[in-house]
């Protein structure tokens, strides 16, 4: 499954998430480049970017910061002791 | 696809490192980074098929972190080898270890760099630079713990990115540090205590062994609990820098 992200680094949030199949990586694509412009044209600095997983879950394991704030990032440390 | 020289990349990369970006320029990165898909395609598919591994696939760079980069260090666009790679995050050394080995094996040009001793910043990993179809492609390689370490690092570098790279909040930089190093000796305990088991009928001796390394482990790990409750606690009650500095991460 394909993930395309938009996340406000600055309020730490995602912003947009959209998914494709895996064969839909070319529409994947055309659609970050398409944020990306539109961005752009109104100076937004977001970060926006493409992520391929098997699933949500195994998504929002590998790439937590999108997911998580940082008291929640610090208090998982707990949970595996 | 038209073919884009290496010149056009690198001037590409110049511009970027200027604060404003042109339409034209996105459309030129954006096909820059196309260029990586096969070179990635191949590699990360290989990775699941062949070796059974579950990795998350990156197969670009976003352009914010790209500019990051760029204006930070002194590096050309060229350059650049993690534009296209992926993650994968196991339990601990010894499965680290073990997904390196096969990864290293699998591939013909790989390079490991292992940063594990000596970290960057307190990044610790092992990441294996791959050349396929042409193409550069990174594997990162994590622990649970280095991966806790890199995301909480990123998350607060979201707010001020220089503390990514030893500069901007002091105590921030001394607690991502303090982390890192926690972090890295419970990892090397509980490799070591996994060493030790991995003997049959331990003698009494190793036996001791093994429950030291395994008890050190757990206390240091306790201690990166409270360093992180520290650090909350921190957060919570400074109404001044520090919390306004952390706001909303």
């Amino acid at each position: 499954m394909i993930f395309l992200i938009q996340y406000d680094r600055s309020s730490g949030r995602i912003v947009k998430m959209q998914t494709f199949k895996n064969s839909e990586r070319q529409k994947a694509n055309n659609s970050r480049l398409a944020i990306e412009l539109e961005l752009n044209q109104q100076c937004i600095e977001h970060e926006v970017v493409l992520l391929e997983a098997e699933n949500e879950a195994a998504l929002r394991k590998t790439h937590r910061r999108y997911f998580e704030d940082l008291r929640e990032l610090t208090k998982s440390l707990a949970g595996s002791l | 696809m038209a073919e884009i020289s290496k010149t056009q990349i690198d001037r590409l990369g110049e511009r970027l490192k200027e604060s404003i970006i042109s339409d034209d320029d996105l459309r030129l990165l954006d096909n820059y980074r196309r260029s990586f898909a096969e070179g990635y395609e191949i590699t990360v598919d290989k990775i699941r098929k062949k070796l059974g591994l579950n990795p998350t696939g990156r197969p670009a760079k976003s352009t914010a972190s790209i500019i990051d980069k760029l204006r930070r260090e002194s590096i050309r666009l060229t350059q650049m080898q993690d534009i296209a790679g992926c993650r994968i995050v196991v339990p601990d050394i010894t499965r680290q270890d073990h997904v390196v080995t096969i990864i290293k094996d699998y591939f013909d040009n790989v390079r490991v760099v292992d940063r594990r001793e000596n970290p960057s910043y307190g990044y610790r990993a092992v990441h294996l630079i791959i050349k396929c179809s042409g193409k550069i492609i990174e594997v990162q390689v994590r622990t649970s713990l280095q991966h806790l370490w890199a995301e909480i690092s990123e998350k607060i570098s979201d707010k001020d990115p220089m503390v990514k790279y030893g500069g901007g909040n002091k105590k921030i930089v001394a607690f991502l540090d303090r982390l890192s190093k926690l972090f890295y000796n419970t990892d090397l305990n509980e490799y070591k205590a996994a060493a030790l088991t991995l003997e049959n009928n331990l003698p009494q001796e190793l036996r001791r062994g093994f429950e030291e390394y395994h008890a050190k482990a757990i206390s240091l790990k306790e201690q990166a609990v409270e360093l992180c409750t520290e650090i909350r606690v921190e957060l919570e009650k400074d109404t001044g820098g520090l919390n306004d500095f952390l706001d909303s991460i």
